[in-house]
């Protein structure tokens, strides 16, 4: 009885071991072929499409009503994965080590072009632009989503323009809204710096943060920085930083003897949004149309804090009170070449249900934020949405997208030294030092 | 004669209860060299090569290794690593022997009570428990500085998490929080097993408490203390989700372990980059196994 126990015991556990990796085998038809040749193409009914919180794309419901949508016209269902920007990366480039990458991906050229397409994971799309695509797509979003050598690792879907925000009521009762155009929603950078020391005075503590505890929405501090005097982050042709430019220099000079600005080590971009809306912050860094429609994601009223207090999206100070060159955020789709025809057939699918066609204004209105192109299959497009404030934003923000330098080589490394870099001038290192020795790292990076 | 057939019956149990053994053991042990065995050595293998994600690069033979010891980065989560386990590992041993040492001889709820408090933190997820203290260190909302400054402790916030050196003593904190649960309830167990005629005799000779402690006590818990140090050892060497969830390894909080998730997953543009991680996770593997080896020579000695 003892034996017959024992046997039946080592038998179950070894079939529960077998029955733990029983689905193994379907999981072998989504794997690329291990040939050179790809597959020849035939009828796939199921994709991954993995996405990061691109806006609204960041939401299961809005998502799924335009994946049913593209299942009903064409049979092919979306298998969807979102993905976080703390730690997307490192699931794809975990699934990519272990060659599981889904089929499509959704994010921007700094990635799908700069980062996998220049190492060779991304299907070139260049394919599927023709003369009417390359005239209704907007310059500054398609350029950056194709690489010196022509190839296109994205087909852009939305764009924005990244700004940044202040609490009206705060700034109301500092006396600093004096120093604010509203109309055209810029300022100078004295009248900054003005509105700053009042709120300062009136509130006391810190009134905006410098935030550096990582690569989180650090697209803000680079703005900041590279506006206040006109600084560059790169060179003209993407191929070094310049962050030790005199103009960047005497920025973080300023900013880091400034009363009520701390250079913050303990919060990043999504934290920065949270004490912005909670009001503890009376200025945010990390701004765009989607966080004014629906600040820090609470669904708590559009361009409303916590409280109730009003916020204003503005353009980042410039020395004369113009238009801020702003960092932009261009979103489409990539492919993963997995060597499967038809997944790659199927991908294409639906890159041109969302990006061209008549579903693309839904596509982009889900997004919350502004159509890479003027017009889709007939579609006009100059008009997405009928919520006023998005259409402002895009008239007064979206025209100041600056250069998209984020497709030089070397973009993740150099996330790490530019934080690293405000954390440590933040700490009391030498200002100019640090600058270098950040920015000889970056550059390394960006040499290869 | 008459001892043949018993020793031939005897090794056919023997062969067979073997045989029955290994059955049992064969589950775990698949996992055991797909997951620790195989993956170690290609570790060690992977270490001495420049490869990259998708690419197994080239050997490049202990280049890896000396360029570790230039990386300022590295030295410095050294550094930390060292700190966190040279603090860590004798202030959980002795708190969690003193917590016993008070608690074990309670009964019934009284001793369950403790040993659930203590033990709250290992239960509870360690995301959830840092998101806590994450909120308890924030440096404007925060708990702490609430606390601080309505006390007169202090005028202006502290910026406990942003702040090299204050960063690194906060994690130190919470890891301690979260480390103490399990030796408490193991050395309440050890205590508890510990010979009472033995105890009752030094003390019929007069032996004071102290004497009773480290005379007949500690000798017969030093099993217990020495797989408490070495667990505690090895935790302590792999902090990570602290520093990922509090830091990201800035405000010089940098550990050894974080920094290979980091240059592994996130330098993934840097070339060589699996190779040096691995190195990376080879000197880790050695640092543990040297310190390992020294508790159990002193445990031995003692």
């Amino acid at each position: 009885m003892k034996k017959f126990l024992a046997l039946v015991l080592s038998l179950a556990m070894v079939l529960s071991l077998a029955a733990c990796g029983g689905n193994k085998a379907p999981a072998e038809d989504t794997k690329p072929a291990e040939t050179d040749e790809p597959a020849p193409a035939e009828a796939t009914q199921s994709i991954d499409l993995w996405v990061y919180p691109v806006g609204g794309w960041g939401q299961e419901d809005n998502v799924k009503a335009l994946t049913d949508a593209f299942t009903a016209e064409t049979g092919i269902e979306v298998k969807v994965e979102y993905l976080a920007y703390a730690d997307g990366d490192d699931k794809v480039n975990t699934a990519i080590t272990g060659k599981n990458q889904p089929d499509l991906i959704m994010e921007g050229p700094e990635r799908l072009v700069a980062n996998w397409g220049a190492k060779g994971y991304m299907v070139d799309l260049s394919d599927m632009l023709d003369d009417t695509d390359k005239s209704e797509l907007i310059a500054a979003a398609l350029t950056p989503c194709i690489n010196a050598e022509g190839k296109m690792y994205e087909y852009p879907m939305c764009m924005t323009a990244h700004c940044m925000a202040v609490n009206l009521d705060a700034f109301k009762a500092a006396g600093a809204d004096q120093y604010l155009d509203l109309e055209n929603r810029t300022w100078s950078t004295e009248n900054f710096k003005k509105a700053v020391a009042a709120l300062y005075d009136h509130f006391g503590g810190t009134v905006a943060a410098v935030y550096c505890k990582g690569q989180g929405g650090d697209q803000g501090t680079r703005a900041l920085i590279n506006n206040m005097y006109g600084g560059a982050y790169t060179n003209a042709d993407h191929t070094a930083y310049t962050w030790d430019d005199p103009k960047n220099v005497q920025a973080i000079e300023e900013l880091l003897a400034m009363d009520g600005i701390a250079f913050d080590a303990s919060l990043e971009g999504g934290d920065e949004i949270a004490k912005f809306y909670q009001g503890v912050l009376k200025m945010a860094f990390c701004w765009n149309s989607a966080q004014q429609i629906n600040p820090n994601n609470a669904n708590t009223g559009e361009g409303k804090t916590v409280t109730g207090e009003e916020i204003v999206y503005m353009n980042f100070p410039t020395p004369d009170g113009s238009p801020a060159e702003l960092c932009g955020g261009i979103w489409g789709f990539g492919i993963f070449d997995k060597g499967d025809a038809a997944r790659i057939d199927a991908a294409k699918q639906f890159i041109k249900f969302m990006c061209d066609s008549a579903h693309t204004k839904d596509a982009v209105s889900t997004s919350t934020f502004f159509p890479a192109r003027t017009a889709a299959e007939g579609t006009d497009l100059s008009k997405v949405s009928d919520n006023v404030m998005l259409n402002e934003y895009a008239a007064l923000m979206v025209p100041n997208m600056g250069d998209y330098y984020n497709v030089i080589k070397g973009w993740a490394a150099q996330r790490t030294e530019w934080w690293n870099m405000l954390q440590e001038i933040g700490n009391g290192a030498d200002i100019n030092e640090t600058i270098a020795a950040r920015m000889a790292n970056a550059n390394a990076a960006a040499q290869g | 004669m008459a001892k043949q057939p018993r020793s031939t019956m005897s090794r056919a149990l023997v062969r067979r209860e073997t045989i029955s053994g290994y059955m049992f053991l064969l589950p775990s042990l698949i996992f055991f060299l797909g997951f620790v065995i195989i993956p170690m050595f290609i570790c060690i293998y992977t270490s001495l090569t420049s490869a990259n994600m998708n690419d197994p690069g080239s050997f490049v033979g202990f280049q890896n290794f000396m360029d570790l010891f230039h990386d300022k980065t590295f030295m410095m989560s050294l550094k930390n690593t060292f700190l966190i386990v040279i603090v860590s590992v004798p202030t959980v041993c002795a708190f969690s022997l003193w917590v016993s040492s008070a608690i074990y001889k309670m009964k019934g709820p009284a001793l369950s009570a403790f040993r659930c408090i203590f033990y709250l933190p290992v239960v509870t997820g360690s995301v959830a428990v840092t998101v806590v203290w994450k909120w308890m260190f924030d440096n404007y909302t925060g708990l702490f500085n609430a606390v601080l400054k309505g006390s007169g402790v202090i005028k202006d916030n502290i910026n406990f998490l942003g702040t090299p050196g204050i960063a690194i003593w906060c994690i130190i904190l919470i890891l301690f929080t979260t480390s103490v649960g399990q030796p408490i309830v193991l050395y309440v167990s050890a205590l508890g097993n510990v010979d009472q005629s033995l105890v009752e005799a030094a003390e019929v000779d007069g032996a004071t408490n102290m004497q009773v402690f480290w005379k007949i006590k500690w000798p017969q818990i030093m099993p217990t203390t020495l797989y408490i140090l070495v667990i505690t050892t090895i935790n302590s060497f792999q902090c990570f989700a602290l520093i990922q969830l509090l830091t990201q390894g800035g405000s010089d909080t940098n550990t050894v372990m974080y920094y290979i998730y980091y240059t592994a997953f996130k330098l993934t543009e840097q070339a060589g980059h699996f190779g040096y991680a691995n190195a990376m996770g080879v000197i880790l593997a050695i640092f543990i196994g040297l310190l390992s080896a020294l508790q159990f020579r002193l445990a031995k000695e003692k």
